[in-house]
């Protein structure tokens, strides 16, 4: 079964009718998914740089990622779920989409680097006390995180224009 | 008035300009997502600070002093962005009753924002007592539910019809 078949079944869930079918689901989801985006990226920013030493430089890095990680975690899933919501609804129109397809591959990137960044600094970073410069790969990391983000917003706002 | 005034801007050399060119609405759109971002993390921290949810280790005025320009700076750039929206397509946000709903919104969080800023450096405030805490809290809940709305209502602009006699 190719994609587009999978894609047919689905919009024929009741899920996707019900939420297809009515004028004010849609974009509910889309304000829910606009709200966890919005915490999730202003929550990786903060940590973003700070590794970057552009912000918050007297700050303890560990700690920081203690206090934001979580915040982070907690909006993704909400942005997650209403995301997946959404491309259930109209899952042909999504997977015809090249900046969704980009989004989907930024967001693996993103979701990459977390995880790497969590395995190889984690227990560096510990060390890094307030005032104290991250490591180069670290600053790397954030920079990369960052600007990953930024085009994983802009994606997902030209998903709108081409659809 | 408000017709006329769309009338003439869209005939400006400027509007023009932006609506000639697709992509530049969707990047200025874009950008003023990502200043929404840097406004909500910075008004999160303070508001879940105040709630005595993060940051607990952290003075509330050396997080406010840190994060309040940063509020400042989105709002300026927020305006900046929404009004190249706004002159790109003059016609759209600015006859639809969720554009006002929204100003108004943001008018009342940036008001409320100030004021717990302000009340913070009170001696009531600084001393810590029960009456200043309540006073905080509550002002934390109402500005995380203004700062909601107004993210609810920004994206609801796209859903509502012009009011009746709006410019085509």
């Amino acid at each position: 079964m190719d994609i587009n078949d999978l894609a047919e079944r689905l919009k024929a869930t009741p899920l996707s009718q019900a939420i297809s079918g009515s004028d004010t689901l849609f974009p509910l989801l889309e304000c829910v998914h606009v709200l966890a985006v919005v915490v999730v990226v202003g929550a990786i920013a903060i940590v973003d740089l700070r590794l970057l030493g552009l912000r918050a430089r007297g700050r303890d890095i560990h700690e920081l990622l203690n206090q934001f990680v979580p915040v982070t975690l907690g909006a993704f899933a909400v942005g997650f779920v209403a995301g997946a919501l959404m491309f259930i609804a109209k899952p042909d129109t999504y997977i015809a989409n090249a900046f969704f397809l980009v989004k989907m591959g930024l967001l693996a990137l993103a979701g990459a680097n977390a995880v790497a960044f969590h395995l190889i600094f984690s227990r560096s970073l510990a060390r890094v006390a307030a005032g104290v410069a991250a490591p180069l790969p670290a600053r790397l990391s954030g920079l990369f995180s960052l600007s990953v983000w930024i085009a994983i917003i802009a994606c997902g706002r030209w998903i709108g224009f081409t659809t | 008035m408000l017709t006329a005034f769309a009338v003439w801007l869209r005939a400006t050399p400027f509007s023009i300009a932006i609506a000639s060119h697709d992509w530049i609405i969707p990047a200025v759109q874009s950008l003023h997502i990502v200043m929404i971002a840097a406004l909500i993390g910075s008004v999160l921290v303070i508001n879940l600070r105040l709630l005595g949810l993060i940051e607990t280790g952290q003075a509330v005025r050396a997080l406010m002093d840190h994060y309040l320009p940063v509020v400042a700076v989105s709002i300026l750039v927020l305006a900046l962005t929404g009004a190249v929206l706004i002159i790109g397509e003059p016609t759209r946000a600015l006859f639809r009753i969720t554009f006002w709903i929204k100003m108004a919104l943001v008018a009342a969080a940036a008001i409320l924002t100030w004021g717990l800023s302000r009340f913070s450096r009170t001696p009531m405030a600084l001393a810590g007592g029960v009456g200043a805490a309540y006073v905080l809290k509550t002002g934390a809940v109402i500005a995380l539910i203004l700062w909601t709305a107004i993210i609810f209502a920004g994206r609801w602009i796209g859903y509502t019809e012009g009011w009746p006699g709006a410019p085509q």
